[in-house]
């Protein structure tokens, strides 16, 4: 017995995120599904798992058509959706969990004691060789008994095929072989496994066949060993064109001298044993959700849950903290999510603009501000970026996502005057136009060519690849080695960002 | 504005009629009820009707532009009507003791003071939300007045120099008219051309982006319930001058008037917005309602229930396209 899917379509407003995709995922195999970020692995398997209904195309199981346009429809069908993020509920037992919406009743009561035998007998049904406190709330638990929690609530019912979603993405490597273990011995039992994972090797060692996706499109289903790891990564990378109208850069500067450096930093559960930015250099910062390069770049600025570590900028240590401090020694931040932490959608264009240094425009004591000079900062601004805009005091929840992210970077450069040295962006570009994206990263360039040192951090690779003169992998909260620009490619970075080190 | 101008210009032009309406139409609203009120009620379109109007309104903008700082730093005082009555009960206790004008005035201002210290302290440093902190902060303010004057008034002994401030008339314009307009004209001043007043707008319009930009978010957030406060205790020493006398109650109604004003000023001009010629444009279109009802003659509690119409009417007109977010 198999699942099919044939000429699955699905279609979003303005784009396509599967484009007549067909696959088939049998009930006696474990079946990889890998791609890039957006080649459309979730959607496929949200259809899968009946939280999303395609635009177009057919489900069937074992030949007969099915339509599952709920989870609780697919669950009927055998199918059962585990989720990257943890869809646990806080506060809940284990076993509360594993049972959620079916808890045994008597006389329309919880059970508290049927419901543990029942959740003891699921988890020993499953994994008789895994032991956890089920009477614990869950979030005492560590991370690996809280997966296979997941994973058991998921095999609660008839189930024919579970869908993993990145599931060792956050363990640790003994918890990581335990997980392996228990995926392994599914199919056995008579539980197919679709298997999305970042680790090609995770994906190689435990799939009996692999689909690729690129773009939304299917590009090949293979048996795992007839695959090399260089071989999926071709096929899952786009090899033509990709680097068409970004403007790319190879050219590698003479870096000057640092500006900001830090040794044994612990902030966040990130550990970075030593990291020097210099004059002119734009580094990139890469890793796997969660893998501590957002969290390294934000505290660079922010030093939120900073544990220990030392900071320098320039030859000066720095012993005072937080965004204010950060501004005096003149560093910047252009945060991710711009609309929570960068801007203020109901403020004005030139509000927003003047929000880190508006004694520019002062003419008198006691802040007193000249709106002549307001506007006329707020113009140098909106020619330097090309900000497009009805004018200054349009709101900034109107414009576009290209124009709100040059209001954001152009906080920094309003009333600055080449103050900052160094400039920490995290996803300069996310939900912005190609257009707007070759201004940003001429913007970037251009600062770092005045010499300011640049940190970015980004999921966006191509954005990397055509940005950064050396970039820092990050896995698991650690920084790995640099990769040198004559190094750079997708497949490398890929493999970094896996932990894999090929020389 | 010189800047590069192209797409939004060419938005069509519903877009932007829809825009004027939603930056004009209370105003508009206004207008007509004056006009209205003019044409149809013999006594409305007199000069000592109109000074009346302003003698009306003058607490109550003030009360209202002390808000409008809480609300553009997102933060609502509901302990706002009984900072009123506790100025207007302590300038004339102090008064009726004795104590010197000047003196008691100052003391008036720095019961606004600790207040708002003691609501900004629990709001920014405790981290009780305002909504909460504030009524709490109401009640005890409640009961302190009532202690302190065994909910009886006080009167007699106060000074003509005090009664002068809420009754007297300079150049035939109620002085009180002129304390509203130099709050109106400090509130706006300090909003809308310093420093101060960008980072208060700032703070309430991301608190967290204002925080990553650099900007004292805790400093700004009790400035704004201490300006809150210093406006009530300036607009509750007044009350009870123009009263003749220090009452423990009236201050009440000023909270839910002050958040009138406020709300229907944040439909105008920036919709969405406190600001502080919204508030005082609100103050004016309450005191409008106010006196033209009354001239016909219309039963207050009537009065109150047409009030609150006409106040949903101008919120529904803007909140079909702008969210107010207030807290």
């Amino acid at each position: 017995m198999r699942v099919q899917l044939e000429n699955l379509v699905m279609d979003f407003p303005g784009s396509r995120a599967l484009d007549h995709v067909s696959a088939d995922f049998g009930f006696d195999e474990v079946h990889g599904l890998i791609g890039e970020n957006g080649a459309g692995k979730s959607t496929l398997v949200n259809i899968l798992g009946g939280s999303l209904a395609p635009t177009a195309g057919t489900v069937s199981i074992g030949g007969k058509p099915v339509t599952c346009r709920t989870p609780r429809d697919a669950l009927e069908q055998g199918i059962a959706h585990v989720s990257q993020e943890g869809s646990l509920v806080p506060g809940l037992t284990g076993a509360e969990n594993i049972l959620l919406g079916e808890e045994p009743r008597r006389a329309g009561v919880i059970s508290r004691r049927d419901l543990m035998a029942r959740a003891q007998a699921l988890l020993t049904e499953w994994f008789p060789q895994v032991r956890i406190a089920l009477d614990r709330p869950v979030e005492d638990l560590d991370i690996a008994d809280r997966k296979v929690i997941e994973i058991v609530r998921g095999l609660r019912g008839d189930i024919r095929l579970l869908i993993l979603d990145e599931p060792t993405a956050t363990l640790q490597s003994r918890e990581k072989a335990q997980l392996w273990d228990i995926i392994r011995s599914l199919p056995g039992r008579g539980v197919g496994v679709v298997l999305i994972s970042h680790f090609l090797s995770e994906i190689r060692a435990l799939s009996d066949r692999i689909t690729v996706l690129r773009d939304g499109v299917h590009v090949a289903t293979l048996p795992a060993d007839s695959a090399t790891e260089g071989a999926l990564v071709d096929l899952m990378l786009r090899r033509t064109g990709s680097g068409a109208g970004l403007g790319m850069r190879r050219d590698i500067p003479h870096p000057g001298a640092p500006v900001l450096s830090v040794r044994d930093w612990q902030a966040g559960g990130v550990q970075v044993p030593d990291f020097t930015l210099r004059a002119g250099e734009i580094v990139g910062l890469i890793g796997l959700t969660g893998a501590g390069h957002f969290g390294f770049a934000r505290s660079l600025y922010t030093q939120a849950g900073l544990v220990g570590g030392r900071m320098q900028v320039g030859a000066t240590d720095v012993t005072d903290r937080g965004p204010r401090a950060m501004q005096r020694h003149g560093i910047g931040f252009v945060p991710d999510n711009r609309m929570t932490y960068a801007l203020s959608g109901e403020g004005s264009i030139v509000e927003n603009l003047s929000m880190v240094h508006p004694e520019c425009a002062k003419i008198l004591p006691g802040g007193i501000l000249s709106r002549r000079r307001e506007t006329q900062e707020g113009a140098r601004i909106f020619d330097l970026l090309g900000i497009r805009a009805s004018g200054q005091g349009q709101q900034v929840k109107t414009l576009s996502g290209g124009n709100k992210q040059k209001v954001s970077l152009g906080k920094w450069l309003y009333g600055a005057a080449g103050r900052y040295r160094a400039m920490i962006f995290v996803e300069p570009t996310e939900g912005v136009d190609i257009g707007a994206k070759q201004e940003i990263y001429g913007h970037i360039r251009k600062l770092a060519a005045e010499g300011a040192g640049i940190i970015v951090a980004s999921s966006d690779l191509l954005e990397i690849e055509h940005l950064a003169h050396r970039v820092v992998p990050f896995v698991a909260g650690q920084a790995g080695n640099d990769i040198a620009a004559a190094e750079f490619s997708e497949a490398r970075f890929i493999a970094a960002m896996a932990g894999e080190t090929t020389q | 504005m010189s800047s590069p101008t192209l797409t939004a210009t060419q938005a069509p032009a519903h877009g932007q009629r829809r825009q004027w309406v939603q930056k004009y139409s209370t105003l508009v609203v206004l207008v007509l009820m004056f006009l209205g009120f003019s044409l149809f009620v013999d006594r409305f379109m007199t000069v000592f009707n109109l000074t009346n109007i302003l003698q009306q309104i003058a607490i109550l903008t003030i009360v209202g532009t002390g808000l409008t700082f809480g609300f553009a730093a997102r933060e609502i005082d509901l302990s706002v009507g009984y900072t009123v009555g506790l100025a207007g009960i302590l300038v004339p206790l102090l008064l009726v003791g004795g104590t010197p004008l000047p003196l008691a005035l100052l003391a008036g201002l720095a019961a606004g003071l600790v207040v708002g210290l003691v609501n900004g302290l629990l709001v920014t440093r405790v981290g009780i939300p305002s909504l909460i902190a504030t009524l709490a902060m109401g009640s005890i303010l409640f009961g302190v007045n009532f202690l302190a004057t065994g909910g009886r008034a006080i009167y007699g002994g106060l000074p003509d120099s005090y009664l002068f401030l809420g009754q007297g008339r300079l150049w035939g314009i109620p002085v009180l008219a002129f304390f509203m307009a130099a709050s109106v004209i400090v509130g706006w001043f300090v909003m809308e051309r310093t420093i101060f007043g960008r980072y208060v707008y700032a703070v309430g319009g991301n608190q967290k982006a204002a925080e990553l930009s650099g900007v004292r978010v805790t400093f700004y957030r009790t400035a704004a319930l201490v300006i809150v406060s210093v406006f009530a205790v300036v607009a509750g020493t007044l009350l009870a001058a123009r009263l003749g006398s220090g009452q423990p109650n009236v201050g009440e109604r000023y909270l839910l008037d002050g958040l009138a004003t406020v709300f229907i000023g944040m439909t105008m001009f920036r919709p969405g917005t406190a600001t502080v010629l919204g508030t005082f444009c609100g103050a004016l279109f309450i005191g409008v309602i106010n006196n033209g009802l009354n001239l016909i003659g219309m039963d207050t509690y009537i009065q109150n229930i047409v009030k609150g119409v006409i106040i949903l009417i101008a919120v529904a007109i803007v909140s079909r396209t702008t969210k107010l977010k207030l807290l």
